[in-house]
């Protein structure tokens, strides 16, 4: 009796906010010229354009995985939330060329933690869009999704830009 | 319960955008579906499983699946790989 006392769960926040994963501007994930993104085939999400080739911890979780190509990084949140990010559009083609990643699978990292750096310019120059989702590849899990922003400038970690809330 | 073995030729390998197709095919069926790479298995259903392997080109996969829907989920899996030039 006195263990079920005792061992009561550490209690995982249902509600979490993402703060911005990059400093730059707003795009609705409808308008990146992306299919697999703009219909949400991978999950829902928001995109941002970036002005700094630097992406940071939209929250606090695990590093599920940096794709050896180090142009996306996937986040879980204690509670169960996957949030995939993916710098800019047709990037996999650059093989890793100018991006470089400042975390492994395994990790555990807080909001603002420096992701990936790359070279803007580079990305601007050889991709087909710099634009960046972020995406919550598990969207089927959430009862509640809200985007606080539809444009607009925000600065990394500053500003939150998705709520959302797990069954 | 079916397995199936293929190797990768895509030469970016499962990223992203393969990763979400292979996973939109598996979706379709109540069949459980898993990948198996590297001695590792995960749900082909999750998107984020998927990318975490990190499956790169000239690897070795399998797609173990079991369920009512088994043999029709399979076909569609290897449809799906061999249609996006996935694997063979």
């Amino acid at each position: 009796m006195f263990t079920k006392l005792f061992k009561k769960k550490e209690e995982t926040p249902k509600t979490i906010e993402l703060k911005a994963h990059m400093s730059g501007n707003i795009v609705p994930l409808e308008d990146v010229p992306d299919p697999v993104f703009a219909e949400k085939m991978m999950g829902d999400g928001l995109a941002i354009e970036p002005t700094e080739g630097k992406v940071v911890a939209p929250v606090k979780g695990e590093i599920v995985q940096v794709f050896p190509t180090k142009h996306a990084v996937g986040i879980k949140t204690s509670n169960g939330v996957e949030v995939l990010i993916h710098i800019g559009l047709e990037t996999v083609a650059m093989n890793g060329e100018g991006f470089k990643a400042h975390v492994s699978a395994g990790e555990k990292v807080n909001v603002g933690d420096v992701l990936l750096t790359f070279d803007l310019d580079l990305v601007k120059q050889k991709a087909k869009s710099i634009v960046t989702p972020l995406i919550i590849t598990n969207t089927e899990v959430m009862i509640n999704f809200e985007k606080p922003f539809c444009s607009g400038k925000v600065d990394a970690s500053e500003e939150t830009i998705l709520v959302v809330t797990v069954n | 319960m079916i397995e199936k073995q293929y190797k990768v030729i895509e030469e970016t390998g499962i990223h992203a955008r393969p990763a979400t197709v292979l996973v939109q095919a598996a979706g379709k069926f109540d069949s459980s579906i898993q990948l198996e790479y590297n001695e590792k298995r995960v749900n082909l259903k999750s998107i984020m499983g998927v990318m975490a392997l990190g499956i790169g080109q000239g690897a070795e996969i399998k797609i173990i699946v079991e369920g009512t829907d088994e043999k029709e989920a399979l076909q569609s899996i290897e449809e799906t790989l061999t249609k996006e030039g996935l694997a063979v």
